[in-house]
């Protein structure tokens, strides 16, 4: 048995890739049931708002509603997942199954592993982002090609939500703590960032507040893409969202790094 | 003789106010088992934490084959093997796929890690289990199947915190054989144990280890020769009352009184034969005095917690 193998330890990139496989491994075991969320919740989403409220309101910005809502569902459904996996998912990874205990041990410091994460959740946000593509290309709600950069949003989405969500779980050490930012910060997100109506539309100041939630960018993209109504402002939104990451994630590095160390 | 493979100078390890290791000093050879005993808090896990790079240093030197853990964590974590006091496998991933996903973090390429992992599930007789998921595992074969993650890379540094508690003598035994072939292949071992027989049977040397700092080092059966005497009577009180004065005339004996247990001890057996007559103490043992009794004289008895 020893037939030395001498490997050099890897380098950066593959070490933050060897955690992204880790999770992938686990995620894809399972992949009916994990995957049965993100094609399944659409549907209830747009039969609720077809049968229901849609019968209520005729054109909204001279479309159908759902087609007006279902662009924006493919942004929500990165946020949640993105945060649901970087703030209880993580938080279970690292106190009760005691993964990272394992993982810090190999050559994999805190930097790769928590960046891989991040680009785990990011990765999150593209399979929800596309799941929901598919389902709601079955109704007709998909009106041109560029749809097909929409997962690609969901990417930088689930990146962002990732890296926000991981901030929250450096300073968090019970789990039922998650719960005030969740219902306190994502969902009130949800509300503002424009995916039931135009935000022109909310009192002036939670317009300004809607500016500065990254789901509002990631929404206004969405629905650009989806129906192929690109304008000079979606730039703009595209550019926020790029701007915001390298910030954002270096902070939740720095928080977690700060939590990790013993 | 060689430079050291570990090296550690006054090495300190502060939390806050607390110091869980106070200036320690012990050098490790190549392929020598070394051991690291005392009591819980001593220090002992906090120590190979500051080896493997998981727990910065405080203060002092530490050098692991001519490397620093401040410049050098990913190089040196690369060359160690470790197996923590607590299970820590992943629970999602079946046998094969928790080995395959920890080659990875070395960087082994799938090719070689799968030759690997078969020929170390043979090693540690767990070749039948490759598909089983943890769960399904034992408390000895999930230690097993750790000690197997922790040769994944080769290592020139196998850590071992506590390998074999709460494990039945097969396990223990069958793991004990283990580490020993892997001495002989010159893999160098750091082990943390509360058996003393585990200690004696493994460990070249050892340090015994108490508040954070190194009472006494050296090789197991000579620290027993020099600092205990060779045999140990022990008996219970029973209603009898005896006096500690009453065994003093016996110029050459110990005594020890913990609650209702004695143990008195001294380096000729006929003395203690005597003794025993003497005093009609009829249920006793007399045995050769052990790593534990020189553990226990000097870390006290009671409890440290």
């Amino acid at each position: 048995m020893n037939n030395a193998i001498v490997i050099d330890p890897p380098g950066f990139i593959q070490r933050v890739l060897s955690v992204f496989y880790r999770h992938y491994k686990c995620y894809f075991k399972h992949v009916v049931a994990n995957g049965f969320p993100p094609f399944v919740e659409p549907l209830l989403f747009l039969a609720a708002i077809g049968f229901g409220v849609g019968r209520y309101v005729n054109t909204i910005e001279g479309m159908k509603y759902s087609e007006y809502v279902a662009p924006g569902l493919l942004a929500s459904t990165a946020m949640f997942t993105a945060t649901f996996e970087l703030t209880y998912g993580t938080h279970i990874r690292m106190e009760y199954k005691r993964i990272y205990d394992g993982i810090l041990s190999t050559p994999i410091g805190i930097v790769d592993a928590f960046v891989g994460e991040v680009i785990w959740a990011g990765a999150k946000g593209l399979f929800f982002s596309l799941a929901v593509l598919i389902t709601i290309s079955f109704f007709g709600l998909v009106h041109s090609p560029w749809a097909l950069c929409a997962p690609a949003v969901g990417f930088l989405t689930g990146i962002i939500y990732g890296a926000l969500g991981l901030i929250m779980t450096s300073f968090i050490t019970e789990i039922n703590n998650f719960n005030f930012y969740v219902t306190g910060c994502c969902t009130p997100m949800f509300f503002l960032a424009g995916i039931f109506m135009p935000v022109k539309e909310l009192p002036v100041v939670l317009q300004k507040v809607s500016y500065c939630i990254p789901l509002t960018h990631s929404v206004n993209l969405m629905r650009g893409l989806v129906l192929g109504k690109l304008e000079s402002f979606h730039v703009h939104n595209l550019l926020f969202l790029i701007i915001i990451i390298p910030p954002v994630v270096w902070f939740a590095i720095r928080c977690i790094k700060k939590r990790m160390i013993i | 003789m060689d430079a050291p493979l570990i090296q550690a100078d006054c090495l300190t390890k502060k939390y806050g106010d607390f110091i869980a290791v106070n200036g320690i000093n012990f050098s490790i050879a190549d392929a020598e088992c070394f051991g690291f005993l005392g009591p819980n808090g001593a220090g002992k896990t906090t120590t190979m934490k500051m080896i493997y790079c998981i727990s910065p240093v405080t203060q002092g030197k530490l050098s692991i084959a001519g490397m620093d853990p401040r410049h050098d964590a990913t190089r040196i974590k690369s060359i160690i093997g470790v197996v923590p006091q607590e299970n820590n496998l992943d629970p999602e991933l079946t046998v094969e796929e928790n080995l395959q996903v920890f080659a990875r973090y070395f960087g082994i390429p799938p090719r070689v890690s799968r030759q690997r992992i078969r020929e170390l599930l043979n090693f540690m007789s767990l070749d039948k289990k490759e598909n089983a998921k943890i769960k399904e595992l034992s408390g000895g074969m999930k230690r097993r199947l750790i000690i197997v993650r922790a040769l994944l890379n080769n290592p020139r540094i196998l850590i071992l915190d506590e390998p074999t508690t709460g494990l039945d003598p097969q396990v223990r035994h069958l793991i004990w054989d283990k580490l020993r072939e892997l001495k002989y292949s010159g893999v160098t071992m750091l082990l943390t144990t509360h058996y003393m027989e585990e200690a004696s049977q493994l460990c070249d040397r050892l340090v015994i280890m108490d508040n954070g700092t190194i009472l006494m080092a050296g090789n197991p059966h000579e620290l027993v020769n020099k600092h205990t005497k060779r045999y140990v009577m022990e008996f219970t009180r029973n209603g009898h009352n005896f006096d500690q004065q009453s065994f003093l005339p016996h110029s050459d004996c110990t005594v020890e009184i913990h609650g209702s247990r004695y143990y008195i001890y001294s380096d000729s057996d006929s003395i203690l034969d005597s003794i025993s007559k003497q005093h009609h103490i009829t249920s006793k043992i007399v045995r050769s005095a052990d790593l534990e009794d020189l553990f226990l004289k000097l870390t006290g008895r009671g409890l440290n917690e």
